[in-house]
């Protein structure tokens, strides 16, 4: 009898433990399963949510070129098919990356773009997508959480070897993971004569070439007519090869303390503010006028650039502090290009702004979104895409916000 | 003991399930779990090399062309340094046991691994021309004939930004290869040519196609069509003559279109009315108002001319003022098909109410817009609208397309081709050495 007891015991207790484990075994596979399929959904959600984004031009069509607020998020430029983004679209987004600008004499912030000295891109905030509407244009608000990245797929890099007689300077053609051989490179130099404007406005000379670069993608380019090294200038330079365009540039100027910051005020209107840089900085005086001269160029066929003009308001005076309103100018058409602002604070320094009308015109970067650092899953996917001729990497990066394990 | 025994093979059973189960649950390798598109970025890594149509030239190269080398510097630069590729182009043969056969090959690897995606492409040489011939309307029946009013001596209103004549040639060009014979009528005395049932160059009157491309106006022929009782009625009111061409539409099943704005606001002819201006300052122009389009509407129903002068459409009369109008289903089919591509949203500030189909026997037919409901009717903008008589038998059509201006023809294109629906001919796109498959197949360094 108790034989059969102890006997019954055993059994129980090592079926019992067996059991235990087992479904304890069986529990880790079924979990880690999950956990797959789970990151693997997040996976399928990302790639599709890049194509809600790259394949619709959002409602209404043509929102990148107006003040309204979108009803349907969309980047596809209207005009075309296929991964083709409207450049103005692009600009209408809130970057995260630029710290916003405060512009005191609006009362506005500014989103702001910025890729070196003097080449900005600001666009006030009344007028940016955020990235809580986009997300909730795209229905995933509250369930995802993303960031969009836009970057050029050909970079220039653009150094000065030799600052005058001649100015020297080499210019680098790279794609996303080799240099680009033979590239044409067609380029527009632009330089700054503080003194050859009507009155005390600054004008410029522009001088049009194009050169290939060798087998690592480098090629220098000679400007005897620099004799001075305070003469300032500005590159703009296309590289082509094989349907791939990127864009590059490069300023020299004599005066980065003061000089105008161009702030993108009305899309629709094509209404640019421009204002003393003092104001933006809020350094206090001694402060000198600013005197200025915008020019807005096109991108032609042949990589020349092509003068559009913008009427009397192209020249005019700014200067820091109350009681100095700023000035304006209005591009007139919503084709991509550049708006050049000579500037001249004395007449020994002075030198030139770029700004992008569509951000296209000069390649800029656009990080839209949340900072997918420290989150715990991130799915990302990749699509190559045309803005207005010059290739682009689109790049989304997604999670989901429904907690641990990803979603449900 | 028996128990103890019984557990011990119930464990061992166990055992051999996990262990059975386990060899079967495969997991995923990592990097299936959250993988790149990698077809998504061949796609597009093509399209992008073929932008501006490089890739399609450069495949037609010879295979030692520099080109080739281009090429793959340009797919390197493309791709981001982790990923692989082989791009294969093939050559595309009819006639041959092979459909594809491999030309050229460019790779940066030579293995891309277990698992890749692929995308392809067909290309066309640019040297090769593709000819696309339309069946012509008419050619199986009676009709063909289409005329455009050009008439020298009339003035048009609501066409901003154009004259009538210059959407008359944009208008022979798009639609003359679909028609037997195309016509401009060049002044107001070929149109009453037209209208006694008299052909200009032989063609054939019925069942032809008028364009009306004065907008608001329709010029009106001196003489006969302007006199009393065919041209104006005792009022002074040239309804009558709106009411004429009604009767005219049915008489010879022609399809009367209207391009833009309110139809037969206006009569004009510059010789008729040269000291009258249509209240804009524009000469050669009479006023008709609403009465108009009433009076066309009982021509065309066989009534008796009576002037009524109720504003129908949008935009008056107490309707609505305008509807956003959005290319219905069967438009977008057909504008793929013939290649035309009007903005698919359009304004319509002078649509007409559905009612209009019950109360003159018309029918809609063909809607290039979605009718839209609004103010407690529905309003119709872009259709064919099909007369019946009493025996069931079409007598007549009209396309009031409704919208405001300044008119895209591509509508009035697109409305006539959407009702006709002429077939396109394609020639053969598999001729041989036109045609070049690209195929971009992807891999992840690593080899999994």
């Amino acid at each position: 009898m108790a034989g059969s007891t102890i006997d019954h015991l055993v059994s129980v207790v090592a079926f019992l433990a067996a059991i235990l484990i087992f479904i304890s075994l069986f529990n880790q596979i079924l979990q880690t399963a999950a956990l797959y399929q789970r990151h693997r959904s997040l996976a399928m959600k990302c790639s599709d949510l890049l194509d809600n984004m790259l394949l619709s031009p959002g409602i209404p069509s043509n929102w990148g070129q107006t003040n309204v607020t979108p009803t349907g998020f969309g980047l596809q430029d209207p005009e075309f098919t296929q991964y083709r983004l409207s450049a103005f679209s692009l600009m209408r987004l809130l970057s995260s990356v630029g710290a916003p600008v405060y512009y005191p004499k609006t009362n506005q912030w500014y989103s702001n773009i910025t890729v070196g000295f003097g080449n900005f891109l600001l666009t006030s905030f009344s007028e940016a997508i955020n990235y809580s509407t986009a997300s909730r244009l795209l229905g995933i608000n509250g369930t995802y959480g993303f960031q969009l990245t836009i970057t050029p797929i050909v970079t220039l890099s653009i150094s000065e070897i030799k600052s005058k007689s001649p100015l020297r300077i080499a210019v680098n053609v790279a794609g996303r993971g080799f240099p680009l051989a033979n590239a044409a490179v067609s380029y527009c130099f632009l330089t700054v004569d503080l003194t050859g404007g009507e009155g005390s406005f600054p004008s410029y000379k522009t001088t049009y070439g194009t050169v290939y670069t060798d087998e690592k993608g480098s090629t220098l380019l000679e400007f005897s007519e620099i004799t001075k090294e305070d003469t300032s200038y500005a590159l703009i330079a296309y590289a082509q090869l094989s349907g791939l365009i990127g864009v590059g540039y490069h300023q020299r100027v004599s005066s980065t303390g003061q000089y105008v910051v161009p702030f993108v005020d009305n899309i629709a209107e094509g209404r640019v503010i421009i204002a003393h840089s003092y104001d933006v900085q809020y350094f206090g005086p001694p402060v000198a006028e600013v005197a200025y001269n915008a020019t807005f160029v096109l991108l032609a066929e042949d990589f020349t650039l092509r003068e559009i003009p913008l009427g009397a308001d192209k020249i005019g005076k700014v200067n820091y502090g109350e009681g100095q309103p700023y000035k304006n100018v209005t591009i007139p058409t919503h084709n991509p290009g550049i708006l050049v602002i000579t500037y001249r604070k004395s007449a020994v320094e002075g030198g030139v702004i770029m700004m992008p009308w569509g951000i296209s015109a000069m390649a800029f970067p656009v990080v839209f979104g949340e900072d997918p650092s420290g989150k715990e899953w991130v799915a990302t996917d990749i699509r190559q895409v045309i803005v207005n001729d010059i290739a682009y990497q689109a790049t989304l990066a997604l999670w989901s916000l429904e907690g641990y394990q990803v979603i449900r | 003991m028996m128990r103890t025994i019984e557990v011990l093979l119930v464990i061992i059973i166990i055992t051999a399930a996990f262990i059975i189960s386990s060899f079967f649950a495969v997991l995923p390798q990592p990097r299936e779990v959250s993988p790149l598109n990698l077809r998504r970025l061949a796609l597009t890594t093509l399209q992008t090399l073929d932008r501006d149509y490089d890739l399609s030239q450069i495949v037609f190269k010879p295979i030692n062309d520099p080109s080739w080398s281009e090429l793959q510097i340009a797919l390197a630069a493309t791709l981001p340094p982790n990923v692989i590729y082989n791009l294969t182009v093939y050559e595309v043969s009819s006639d041959g046991a092979i459909l594809y056969s491999p030309i050229k090959s460019i790779s940066n690897a030579e293995s891309l691994g277990i698992k890749t995606e692929a995308s392809s492409y067909l290309v066309a040489s640019s040297n090769v021309t593709f000819n696309v011939v339309p069946e012509k309307i008419g050619e199986q029946g009676g009709g063909g004939t289409l005329y455009i009013l050009n008439c020298s001596d009339a003035n048009g209103w609501w066409i901003t930004g154009y004259t009538a004549q210059s959407l008359a040639q944009d208008l022979y060009n798009l639609l003359s290869p679909y028609f037997q014979i195309t016509i401009m009528i060049q002044n107001t005395a070929q149109l009453a040519q037209v209208l006694n049932g008299t052909a200009l160059q032989n063609e054939v009157l019925q069942n032809a196609v008028i364009i009306n491309t004065f907008g608001e106006a329709v010029p009106i022929p001196s003489g006969y069509y302007a006199s009393l009782g065919i041209g104006y009625d005792a009022t002074g009111s040239y309804a009558r003559y709106c009411h004429t061409l009604g009767q005219r539409i049915q008489q010879y099943n022609w399809t009367w279109i209207s391009i833009v704005g309110y139809p037969f606001y206006y009569v004009s002819n510059t010789d008729l009315f040269s000291d009258q201006q249509n209240t804009w300052g524009i000469y050669g122009m009479k006023h008709v108002g609403p009465a108009g389009l009433n009076a066309f509407l009982r021509g065309i129903n066989g009534e008796a001319y009576v002037k009524d002068d109720q504003w129908i459409t949008l935009g008056g009369g107490g309707n609505p003022k305008y509807i956003m109008a959005q290319l219905s289903s069967t438009a977008q089919y057909f504008s793929n098909y013939y290649g035309i591509y009007p903005s698919p949203y359009q304004t319509a500030t002078r649509a007409v109410p559905s009612w209009i189909q019950s109360r003159y026997n018309l029918n809609a037919t063909a809607y290039i817009f979605d009718p839209v409901d609004l103010g407690g009717k529905t309003w119709i903008a872009g259709t064919t609208f099909v007369h019946y008589n009493a025996t069931g038998h079409i007598n007549g059509k009209f396309i009031p397309v409704g919208l405001t201006r300044t008119p895209d023809i591509r509508i009035t294109a697109l409305a006539i081709l959407s009702y006709y629906t002429p077939r396109l001919y394609r020639s053969e796109y598999t001729a041989y050495g036109t045609s070049r498959f690209v195929v971009l197949q992807l891999g992840l360094v690593g080899g999994i």
